[in-house]
């Protein structure tokens, strides 16, 4: 087998993972090849839109585990592959000096038992920090039900480091992935919690859950990242839409992956974290499923359209970032430029505020946009639902014109 | 005091900054500065060119301003050093508030250029491509809207320090040659690639490369819109994995 065909195997059997983020860790040169930027960055594009920021491989494709959902279950009958140390250096070196990524995320297959295989990924990232001198971002995935010891080891040569919960609940994992136990996942997200620091993991740690293979609501979904980001301080839970790759008869018969549900998820998880929503605000068990037409944060502000219109002179910070169309940044913004002066709506075009969204919900030193009588429910709800509409339409429009 | 005369400076950073503060001192409001190397002189423009060669020194500019007025510098925008000049006017008022005066034309202006410079410094970050040549030289070919070669020159500078390197500014003619130690721009005339002979090794790693892109893209997830969202088509030329020479070749 050549190189070429073995990376081809590798990427492929690595490809369902959904993490690619380069960004949270600082590495300054210390005279070897690369170094980290902080913000992260992106090197291409694939056909499917994600970013390939990192070298995505597994180590092998061989697995002891027969999970259903997993291209790389024992029981598939597919080309295995196991790259050598040297291999996966090599390709690192080559792939980093041309600038064509940013760094290794190297996850495996279970060879034999967890320990063996995580001196593998050990003796090969330890190779390449040390022999090969590479300074840029490692991303390992830690192998659950390893030792301790190897945890750590493995720690201290890598920015981030991940186990993946898989499944939204143990009940999904029970019946999925028999092999597998949630405790080894989460013990392995205490340890990396306790004893993250400058030298270890760096970046630290995220996971991710498959949407659609096992029959959770959304609300289940959101409240197990809720757990995972207080519990154990994760960086990103990551969400990937399930994509039917085995037949099994414990798998639904999808024909296309849940996007849009996904696209939902992540919306409601930066909620969390960074606009002070809870989950019960989101959702509850009488509507424990997201509103497919309308964004999160919109359906929560049409719901409460008794705290708005918020006027953008007065309202605090909290208030700014509960209106549909303004971030963290223009929230920021527009707090620091108040004081200076009295802001209306052509100033909040100039500092990334998303106008034709936030108009419905704010007034401008007591001013609604247009005639306060349409400050109504339907009026709102209607504009918005066309207006994500005729966004999705108009791209697909032009990109048919630039085709031709 | 508003004029009508087209004030002249050498092209540099340096002596934009000179001019500026000159002007400032002078108490003139300019309504033209321009690089003379790209002036074209005429019958009736009355040009202006004042002493710059003496050091001056600003004690307003902030890190965080000096940055927004430099990137506004590397821009190719229709009167930048007017925009730079208001700019540096105003902070003499507001310091380092300036930036939440975005109600102010400069300002808005200045913010949004820098910003954009910004992102196509970032952008190329990942979107440069190196090859090797011979003797284990990596080159790249650009061809950014803004001058962003001293920018990226100094990125790759830290990461790849031990590297031999060169950058080709194609639209502009500019190399930036990085020895392991220092990184030099220099024009066309100073100095020029007569042949690009490719290390062994290159061929082939272009080639794995291709076969990992390739592969890693979902089939069930397939978005073309999302991926030229994200990666510009006026950058594709340069990107291997995206260019019309690899198309052709599949």
């Amino acid at each position: 087998m050549t190189l070429e065909e073995k990376l081809k195997i590798l990427a492929d059997s690595a490809k369902y993972d959904a993490s690619c983020s380069s960004s949270g860790s600082v590495r300054t040169n210390n005279k070897g090849v690369g170094n980290a930027a902080y913000s992260g960055i992106c090197h291409s594009f694939a056909s499917d839109g994600r970013c390939i920021s990192l070298l995505k491989i597994l180590l092998t494709n061989c697995c002891i585990f027969d999970c259903k959902y997993c291209p790389n279950r024992s029981s598939n009958n597919i080309k295995r592959a196991i790259f050598s140390p040297e291999e996966i250096c090599d390709i690192t070196i080559n792939f980093y000096r041309r600038n064509y990524i940013e760094g290794l995320f190297l996850s495996s297959g279970i060879i034999k038992n967890p320990d063996y295989t995580m001196e593998l990924l050990i003796k090969t990232i330890k190779m390449l920090r040390e022999k090969y001198k590479f300074n840029g971002y490692i991303h390992c995935k830690a192998i659950p039900g390893s030792s301790k010891k190897l945890i750590k080891e493995l720690g201290l040569l890598v920015d981030r480091l991940s186990a993946n919960i898989e499944l939204p609940t143990n009940e999904g994992l029970k019946l999925l992935a028999p092999n597998k136990d949630s405790n080894n996942v989460t013990s392995i997200m205490s340890y990396v919690k306790e004893n993250k620091s400058k030298n270890f993991v760096n970046a630290g740690q995220s996971t991710q859950m498959i949407i659609g293979a096992t029959n959770e609501t959304d609300l289940d979904i959101l409240n197990k990242s809720n757990h995972l980001y207080k519990e154990y301080e994760l960086k990103r839970v990551f969400y990937s839409a399930y994509i039917p790759i085995n037949k099994d008869k414990l798998l639904p018969s999808l024909i296309t992956p849940p996007l849009k549900r996904e696209n939902r998820l992540y919306q409601a998880d930066w909620l969390l974290r960074f606009y002070g929503f809870k989950v019960e605000d989101l959702l509850d068990s009488k509507n424990p499923n997201f509103n497919i037409l309308i964004d999160p944060k919109a359906n929560w502000a049409l719901k409460h359209l008794n705290e708005f219109p918020k006027e953008i002179n007065e309202s605090s910070y909290f208030d700014l970032l509960k209106v549909p169309g303004i971030g963290i940044k223009s929230a920021k913004r527009i707090i620091a430029c108040r004081k200076n002066f009295k802001i209306n709506f052509n100033d909040l075009k100039k500092m990334g505020v998303v106008l034709k969204r936030a108009r419905y919900f704010i007034t401008c030193n007591g001013k609604y946009f247009i005639n306060e009588s349409y400050f109504k429910k339907q009026f709102i709800e209607a504009n918005l639902i066309l207006e994500e509409n005729n966004t999705n339409n108009l791209k697909k429009e032009q990109l048919s014109l630039f085709h031709e | 005091m508003n004029n009508q005369k087209i004030y002249l400076y050498d092209g540099t950073f340096k002596q934009l900054l000179n001019l500026i503060k000159v002007l400032i001192q002078m108490k003139i409001k300019p309504l033209n500065i321009q690089d003379k190397n790209k002036y074209i002189p005429n019958l009736i423009d009355e040009t202006v060119e004042i002493d710059l060669s003496k050091e001056l020194s600003y004690n307003c500019l902030t890190p965080q301003i000096q940055k927004a007025i430099y990137y506004v510098y590397l821009s190719e925008e229709k009167n930048k050093e007017l925009i730079i000049f208001y700019f540096i006017l105003n902070t003499l008022k507001y310091n380092n508030k300036i930036f939440y005066m975005r109600n102010l034309n400069c300002v808005d202006k200045t913010l949004k250029t820098a910003k954009q410079v910004g992102n196509e410094f970032h952008k190329l970050k990942g979107f440069l491509r190196f090859q090797e040549l011979n003797g284990h030289i990596l080159y790249a070919k650009i061809s950014p809207s803004n001058n962003i070669l001293d920018l990226l020159s100094k990125h790759f500078s830290l990461r790849l320090p031990k590297e031999k390197w060169i950058i080709y500014d194609e639209g502009r003619n500019l190399y930036s040659i990085y020895n392991t130690h220092k990184y030099y721009i220099v024009t066309s005339n100073e100095f020029s690639l007569k042949e690009i002979i490719k290390s062994e090794n290159e061929d082939n790693v272009k080639k794995m490369w291709l076969s990992f892109f390739n592969t890693i893209g979902i089939k069930e997830r397939t978005n073309r819109r999302c991926q030229i969202n994200f990666m510009p088509k006026k950058y594709w030329k340069y990107i291997i994995e995206m260019s019309d020479e690899y198309k052709k070749s599949n």
